[in-house]
Order: C-alpha cells, then structure tokens, then sequence
C-alpha cells in the first residue's frame, strides 16, 4: 500500500472510530457535548500525529493513551473549565475533579479505541526491521506473569474481601469463585500484555512502566466500568467513586509492575536462552559483567539521589517509619538508615533501567518512573505491610505519603542522571571501537517508541490521581 | 543587499561550530517557549512572569532535546511528561521558598497546586509540538541542523609495552584508567602468548588440579583499547625509537615512551645437559608438559616388569626449593599419590618425589620456623629432600647432584634459577648482578628519556625503604600501575611518583589443606606466622580474590569444588612427546616403548590431543 494512501486510510479509520467514541460516550456521559464532532475531531488529530508512531496495537494503544491524558488536561480540565466557569476555574481541583468522569471516558472512548485502531492499522503495512513477533512466547510469558501479578493483587483483594464481589459477577458467592475468576481475569490481562507489547518491552523497569500503564488502563476498564455494567448497576464515574476504589487503583498498579517485572525476567530467559547465548551474537562484555556495571553505577548514582531525597525527607518531616523506628528516633542515624536503602534502591536501578535511555533528558524521564515506582511500591505499599502487616491503600493514606513523593521523584531524576553519566563515561572506552559503538547502539532503546506516551500516562496519572482522589 | 534563504543558508553552513548550533537551538526552543508560556500565564496566575519563566524552560528544552524532523508526538509527549517535574521542582519548592515560605509538598499544598500541575502539563505538550514545528521549518529554510565537524586525527602519543606479565598487563590496563577515550593517545602490549598467567597457581596445574585455561586470562579481554599484538620482540632500536615484532611479515612498532616488563626466562647456570634433559615451570605449556609427563610415566610404569626401571618411571626430581619448587613437589606428590589408586599394579614404593635444594633449608623466603614446619609435613606425606646440594649434571635416565651421587629418574623440573629476558643483553642499559635493567626510583631507564622497565626483568629499589625489589607478582603489579601513572604524568606534564611498596608477605601450599602463611600486620614492620588449614584456606581466599576476571574466578572456583567430589583427571593432552623422552635410554626389550622418536613420529604411548 503507498506511503500516502495508507496515512490517509489510517486518519479516516481514526476520524471513524473517534466518531463512534464521542457517540459513545456522549450516551454514557451527559456533559460531553457534540459528542461525534468532538471524537471525529480527536480522531483526526491523534491520526495525524502520531500515525508514524503507531506501528503496533501495543504501541498505537500507549500513545493513544498519553494522548487522552494530555487532551483532559487540555480540554476538559483547561478550556471547558474556563468557557464554563471562567478562567479563574481553568485547572482548578474541583474542575478537575468534576470532570474526572471525563477522564475515563477520554481514556475509554477516545485513547484505547483509538491507539489499538491505529495500531492494527499501522500493523498492515509492514517495513523491514520489524522485530519479529512469537505468539506463544507473548501467550505463555504474559500468562505467567499474569498469576504472579495476580497472586500479590490477590493478597488485598483478600484482605479487602473482594473475592466475594468478583463471584457476584457470574452469580456466586463463593470465595473460590472470586479467587478462580480473579486468576482468570489476571491470566488474559498477562496474556494481552505480551501480545500487545512484546515488541516494546526491552528491559525490566520499562517493561514494569508498561505493566504500570497497562494496570491503571484495567482500572478504568474493570472496577470503574465493566464491573457495574455487568452488575447491572449504574455507572458511576464521579471522583468520589475513584476515590472509593483508589485502593483498588494501587491494586492494578502493583499488578501491572509485577506482571512487568516478571514478562520481562522470563522473556529475558527466553532470549538470553534461545539468543544471546549463541557465541554468535556473543557482546564483548558477558551479561554477568553488564551486571556488575549495573550495580556499581546504580549504587554510585544513588549517593547524590539519595541525598536529594533525604534531605527532602527531612525537611518535609515525612522520613519512613520503618526507618526511624530502626534508629530510635534519632535525625543522624535515620538519615543513614534511609541513605543505606537508597544505594541499595540505587543499584537496583541500575539493574532495571540500563541501556534505556539514549539522552539525559530521556534518563531523568526514566528516573522519574523509578522515583514513581518506588514510591507505590516502598511507602505506600511496603512499609505499611512491614510495620502492621497489613495492607492500607487507601486514598487517606496516600495524602499523607505525598511530601515524600517529591523526594522520590527528586531521587529517580539524580540517580538516573548520574546513572547515564557513569555509564557513557565507560562507553566511552569501548566506543573508540566503531563495532562495538555499532552493538550498543543496537543494545539502547532507540528513538520513535511509544516511550514518550508511556511517560505522560504512567507519570500523569499517577502523580496527580492520588492528589486528585485524595 | 538582500538577505534570501540561500545567503543564509551558506553563512550557516559556512558557522557551522558549536556555538552556532546551540544558538540554533535555543532560537527554535525560545519561540517554542514564548508560544507554549500562554498555559502557565493562564493557570500560574503570576502576571507575565511565567513568560520569561517559559522561554527559560523553552530555551533549555530546545538545546538539550533534539528530535528527527517530524517526531511531533515524540516531542509533545516526551515535554509533557517533563512538565511533572518542573511542576514539582518549581512550584512546589522553588515558588514557595524565593518568596520565603516552606515548600508546598503537604497533600494540601500540592492540592492547591493542581492548577500549576495542568499548567506545567500543557506547556509542555505545546512547547513540544511547537519547538517541533519550529525546528522543521528552520530546516525547511535553512537547511539541516550541520553535523558537527568530527574533531581532526590528533597526533598519536605512542605508548608500547613489551610483555604481557603482570607488570606489563597492569601498566596497560592503568593507562587505559588514566588516559579513558583520549584517542591522541594509542597503546600497543606485544606478548609472547595471548594470555596473562596467573603463575602463583601454576602447581595446581601441573598437578591437575586446575583446568590449565582457568588460571589464565585472554588480555584481549582484559584490555578495552590496547592493540594486543602476540609475537616475540625481535629487535628494539632506541635511536630510532621503534620495536621490531618477529612476525611474518615483521610488525615494526614505532614508540614514544617504550615499556619493558619482559620477565624472566630460565635460567639453567650453564649447566647444558640439564637443559637438555630438564622441564622449566615457567609457562603453561611447561605446566601442562609437567602433568603429561606424569601421567605418561605411569601409564608406562604400569605395563613395565622390572622393578628398578619401574622406580625409575615414577621418580619425580625437582630441583629448586624456593616458592616454586616447593609448591611443584607439594603438588606433584598428592597427584601422583592420588594416581596410584588408578594404577593396580604399581605400589606406594615405587613413588619418589625428591627436592633437591643447594641452601640448609628449603623456602629461603620464609622464616626459619615455618621452612621447617613445611618439610616436616611435605616429608611426612612422601617428599624426599637432598639439601646442601644441587643438580650438577643430567643424562638420560639419571640425574647427578653435585656430591656425586646419582638419582635414577625420567623428570627432572627445574625451578633453580631465572634470568631477566635475553633480549635486554642487547640494549645498552645498565644492569644488575642478575642481570636486571636498573632503573631509577621512578622506573624511568636512566639516560634514556621515555624508555621505561618494571617487573623481573627490572631492579627496583624501593624509594622509601632503599632495598632492592624482589621479582614477585606482588611486586609486579604495583611495579605496573606506578609506572603507567608516570608514563601519565610524562604526557600531561605531572610530576612522577616515587615507586614505593611493603610487603604484603607470602604464602606457600605445601600440600593438601596445609600451607605456610607470614604476612605483615598493617601499618607495622611486623610480621604474624601461621600454618597448617587456616593458612591453606587463606591462600585460596586471597589468591582467588587476586585472580584477574570474575569468569575465571568463578571457574577456579568450580575447579575446587568438584575435587572435592571427583578425583583429579588423568586424561593426557599433549599428544607431541615431552622433551624427557630424549633422555630416556637405550630401548630393551622390556621397554620397547622407550625408544628414542624420530623427529615427527608420534610417540606411541602418548594419546591423540583429545577432543
């Protein structure tokens, strides 16, 4: 098919399916007004922008949702706020909470339909260099990935007596049935993670960015809207509803990081098994001494972010409890205490996020998905489960997390920067060779995935939905 | 006169260095800023500061983040997601602390600050796609952003190491520390073989403990920018300031600054017929020829009738008791022990392993009382000794000491003397009584600028304590990194270093699970003695530890760990006969295998290299 024909064929699906959106939408949500002019509208825009980009459903579907974040911000939140309530509304949190129900249906109507339309649009013309795609490695991996995802989002549901909620869904009461649908319903998400992103995930902690993305996206699509659709009960996309289910949000969050992490190790064991270990494409340096760098460059990294967090930690009065528990209260011996696990933080960093960033600009970008990461998974999750042994995701406990969000956030940039330093600062030796210069590049992620959107998404909502919902 | 695109576009090209290009961006990142400021004016809510503010951000957007012509979403996403940050680093912190208040990080605080949160968000996203469509029509118009100009071939400072021991593996490997990318600087090691030996394991080889390739490490590896070339020196003309590699064709190396780290070669004190009739334990060839020999003498000794040419199979000279000696005849002696259980027909008296060594006691290095304690336990568990004499001569199936007395036996290993490399009796520098270059405190060759040499073919005294350096791989090792910091220094106009080192002591296996230890106590002059398991398990912690590589580490490692599950492999490799065969005696009957080879013929007791 020509260049031309196929952009062109690729906007009018886009203007298509954007219609059909707004139309839907439009039914679910009586504020969206010109519902099919504005979905037409979106449509072409997002067609236009990012048809280049969208080679894949996978990768149509995360620009498709960094899109929809950006356009609620822009439109929503910005423009109808002001037109509506004038300018001194537009941002505003009420407005944007008012209009959280928006979000959803941008998300739902507008982003996923619209990326993953694209994607199999782009999907058709096929050019050279497409990295291949195994059904069964997608299938079996995402699959597994899925029950260990579902196996730590099942521990909450357990806790918050959830089980017997999902059953209600065929009609049961059974806790074996929740439990037995909840795996199921883990199992395809997994499954459709490989499928859908198996050409896009390189690394452990991109891959758990994805996992993240692709959780908040089920949290929109399950609990807030098929489950009431399936129940029979009404849809309800307040903000107060979203708060309701926040923990339920971390839920998916913790799933989608999870299911990332475990993708990616067991597709790591795939290629390193069927692949790199071919003397063939053997790397001048083993994966065990790749390793080591990783480490020692994260752990080195991790001193100036480290300090960077503590002392917001410290200044925000908001150090872990765990931590001044472990050093009786006293400032000097905390501080350590939270330096020491920032190197060991560090370090893991550098296991996770090496070879992704091509730029600094992308590594502080990457470093903030870390520094994000780490705060769902270490404050918000960890602690809580060390200290009482309990779950507590709630939105409440999230407003009290939040000064340290900062730091965390503050932490990942440094750590990632410094990162990218030490790491080029050794490249720089073995790039004096133009073939191995030619192999790492090969290595590194390069430009034009859907990183970009992932970043807006992952970064967007997760900062500002516990500050929203809370 | 009129300005038009392509006036402008060859002043452009024509300004093509780096400042022009950070302009260029900036210019695209400013209007970019300018447009994308009206978000943050609509929702900052601080007059017109968050324009001035935005075309800041702008103009740092713009020079940092460049993306191929048309990346509109790339773009717009990737400065969207960065206006998270900014939200958090200016708004929260940075506004609230320039007007003197604390930072707004409390859930209230950054509730009110949602606003600021969208506005950043937006900014972003338009500053994206605006610098995007910015940077597309100035290429449009001026044409593509200049590639910058790849910086002229520097004039190349010529650094040439010959010797791929420790000394010299080390210099390289710090030059490469020190000098990182600097590509006016080229750094060649010529060596003999294509890997560093880490000699103080050499015995577990010969005594098959240790696969031979796992004591040694590829320098290839090892060296990241170093040319590894592997041949012998032929010739170095100093006035010329070139090195001439025996290959074929010849490699002529021209230098700069020229390192000696040759080594040292045996040295057999004249003695011709044991040179002739003698294995060396220098290399791992000679290693591996060791443990053939061994393994060769028993298959022979098994199938012979006579008891006496059967003792004579199985008598294993060494002649040395120095580190070297003693830790061949340690080994050697549990191997061969160990092999009997393999061999039904031979006995425990048919094995002798004898140490011939010219001082009252063997292990000079040590102190008298551990000396002692190792031929105690070496003799307790086989090991004959002949002190106050030495190895005066050799013919085929005996070796005559120095008293007259002759030992019956096929192997002799020589460990009793070593000289610096003889290609260093053809340049004109001063040496030693062993024959060392001597060099100054700096390592620097006197009276030859640029001219370098370190490790045992080097006399070294040390700069602080003025005594004279031993030949040892500890030694060699800081030997190598003092000497490329002031090669380092010499090219960069530093000052040199002083070459001073204590000490750390010494270790020596004398046989299973028993060594000897005496190491210095830190920051003292004294020096703690100990023996026996603690020491042995010393010696594999620390040398382990001392390993170059961790694949090597970890194959040593497994080496180790499976002797203690399996006995040691017997397998011969070297199908070529061992040098001892030329002094093996006239054939008889019962030994017909015995008979000298022609040149070529391959010996037929001896196994094809297997696979």
């Amino acid at each position: 098919m020509p260049k031309l024909s196929h952009r062109v064929g690729g906007v009018m699906l886009c203007v298509l399916l954007g219609a059909i959106g707004g139309a839907v939408g439009q039914g679910l949500l009586s504020t969206i007004d010109s519902g099919i002019l504005l979905g037409a509208g979106y449509g072409a825009a997002f067609a236009l922008l990012a048809g280049p980009r969208a080679t894949t459903p996978g990768a149509g579907l995360i620009w498709g949702l960094g899109f929809a974040f950006v356009l609620w911000l822009a439109v929503p939140v910005g423009l109808l706020s002001a037109a509506s309530e004038g300018m001194q509304a537009m941002g505003m949190l009420d407005a944007a909470r008012a209009r959280f129900s928006h979000l959803i249906a941008y998300v739902l109507c507008f982003g996923a339909p619209l990326g993953i339309g694209l994607g199999t649009w782009g999907i058709l013309r096929r050019e050279e260099g497409h990295p291949r795609f195994s059904w069964p490695r997608a299938l079996v991996v995402g699959g597994l990935a899925g029950v260990v995802g579902g196996w730590a989002f099942g521990k909450w549901m357990a806790q918050a007596g959830f089980f017997p909620l999902i059953a209600g869904l065929v009609g049961s009461q059974s806790r074996m049935v929740g439990v037995t649908l909840h795996f199921t319903f883990a199992i395809i998400i997994g499954a459709s993670l490989g499928v859908l992103f198996q050409r896009d995930l390189r690394g452990y902690g991109s891959s758990m960015g994805w996992g993240m993305a692709y959780g908040i996206l089920w949290w929109f699509v399950g609990p807030l809207t098929v489950m009431p659709i399936w129940a029979g009960q009404p849809l309800d996309w307040s903000w107060q509803r979203g708060a309701a289910l926040f923990g339920s949000l971390v839920g998916h969050i913790v799933y989608g990081l999870i299911a990332g992490l475990i993708y990616a190790a067991f597709d790591r064991l795939w290629v390193g098994f069927f692949t790199e270990s071919d003397p063939i494409h053997r790397e001048p340096e083993g994966p065990g001494v790749s390793l080591l760098h990783s480490l020692k460059w994260g752990g080195l990294a991790s001193i100036a972010g480290g300090l960077a967090l503590n002392l917001v930690l410290i200044a925000s009065g908001s150090m872990p409890s765990v931590l001044r528990a472990a050093s009786g209260g006293a400032p000097v011996f905390g501080f350590a205490a939270s330096f020491a696990l920032s190197t060991v933080l560090g370090m893991s960093y550098g296991l996770l996020f090496h070879k992704e960033a091509p730029t600094f600009g992308a590594a502080v970008v990457w470093g903030l998905l870390f520094g994000l990461i780490r705060w769902y998974v270490d404050p918000l999750t960890l602690q809580p489960i060390v200290l009482r042994g309990t779950f507590d995701w709630s939105a409440s406990a999230a407003s009290v997390l939040l000064p340290s969000l900062v730091g965390q956030l503050l932490f990942g940039a440094v750590t990632a920067w410094s990162f990218l330093a030490l790491e080029r600062r050794h490249a720089a030796w073995l790039l004096l060779d133009p073939r191995v210069a030619a192999r790492e590049a090969r290595r590194r992620r390069p430009e034009g995935t859907p990183a970009p959107g992932l970043w807006v998404f992952a970064l967007g909502t997760g900062v500002l939905l516990p500050i929203l919902l809370g | 006169m009129s300005i038009t695109a392509p006036t402008l576009r060859a002043a452009w090209t024509a300004a093509s260095s780096r400042p022009s290009r950070v302009l260029r961006r900036a210019g695209i990142g400013l209007v970019g800023g300018l447009l994308a400021s009206a978000a943050l004016v609509a929702t900052l809510r601080l007059g017109a500061a968050p324009v001035a503010l935005g075309v800041l951000v702008g103009i740092g957007y713009g020079v940092w983040f460049r993306f191929p012509r048309r990346a509109y979403v790339d773009s717009m996403m990737t400065a969207a997601a960065l206006g998270i940050p900014l939200w958090a680093l200016v708004s929260v912190v940075l506004f609230p602390v320039l007007s003197g208040q604390r930072p707004m990080w409390t859930a209230a605080g950054m509730r009110a600050l949602v606003p600021h949160l969208v506005g950043w968000v937006l900014f972003g996203a338009v500053l994206g796609l605006a610098s995007q469509a910015v940077s597309d029509a100035v290429e449009r118009w001026l044409g593509p952003e200049p590639a910058p100009p790849s910086a002229p071939e520097p004039h190349k400072r010529r650094i040439v190491i010959l010797g791929g021991g420790f000394a010299g593996v080390t210099t390289a490997e710090q030059l490469e520390r020190l000098f990182g990318a600097d590509r006016s600087v080229a750094i060649t090691l010529v060596s003999d073989t294509n890997a560093l030996l880490f000699t103080p394991m050499l015995a577990e080889v010969a005594g098959s403990s240790l696969e031979p390739t796992h004591i040694s490490s590829p320098i290839r590896t090892s060296l990241r920018r170093t040319q590894v070339l592997r041949g012998p020196v032929s010739s170095v003309d100093l006035s010329a300031r070139r090195v001439v590699v025996a290959s074929v064709p010849p490699i002529t190396l021209p230098f700069d600054q020229l390192v000696l780290t040759l080594g040292s070669v045996t040295n057999h004190l004249g003695l011709e017929n044991v040179a002739r009739h003698t294995l060396g334990f220098k290399t791992l060839r000679e290693a591996m020829r060791i443990r053939n020999q061994v393994i060769d003498s028993f298959e022979r000794a098994e199938i012979e009738s006579d008891p006496e040419r059967r003792r004579e199979l199985l008598t294993f000279v060494v002649a040395g008791g120095g580190f070297a000696g003693v830790e061949l005849a340690g080994a050697l002696n549990d191997f061969a022990r160990g092999m009997l259980a393999d061999y039904p027909a031979l006995q425990t008296d048919d094995l002798a392993i004898v140490l011939v060594h010219p001082g009252d006691r063997i292990l000079p290095e040590l102190s008298p009382q551990l000396a002692a304690y190792a031929l105690e336990r070496m003799a307790a568990r086989g090991v004959t000794f002949r002190l106050g004499e030495r190895v005066a001569d050799a013919r085929p199936g005996a070796f005559v000491l120095k008293s007259g007395e002759e030992i019956r036996g096929q192997t002799l290993v020589w460990t009793a003397g070593s000289t610096p490399h003889p290609l260093l009796t053809a340049l004109p520098f001063e040496r030693s009584k062993r024959g060392a270059v001597v060099v100054d405190e700096h390592l620097a060759i006197p009276g030859h600028p640029g001219v370098w040499a370190a490790g045992d073919c080097a006399a070294i005294v040390d700069a602080r304590s003025k005594e004279p350096c031993p030949p040892t791989a500890q030694f060699a090792l800081r030997e190598g990194r003092t000497l490329a910091e002031n090669i380092h220094a010499a090219l960069s106009s530093g000052r040199p270093k002083p070459f001073h080192f204590d000490a750390l002591g010494a270790l020596c296996v004398v046989g299973h699970h028993t060594a000897c230890a005496e190491l210095r106590v830190p920051f003292t002059r004294r020096h703690v003695r100990f023996s026996g398991l603690l020491a042995w398990m010393m010696w594999r912690f620390i040398y382990l530890v001392k390993l170059p590589g961790l694949e090597r580490k970890v194959r040593v490692l497994s080496d180790w760990t499976l002797e203690l599950f399996f006995p040691r492999d017997i397998a011969q490799t070297i199908s070529e006969p061992a040098p001892a065969v030329e002094m093996r005696g006239p054939p008889t009957a019962a030994a017909p295998s015995c008979s000298p080879l022609a040149p070529g013929q391959p010996h037929p007791a001896a196994p094809a290299l297997l696979p």
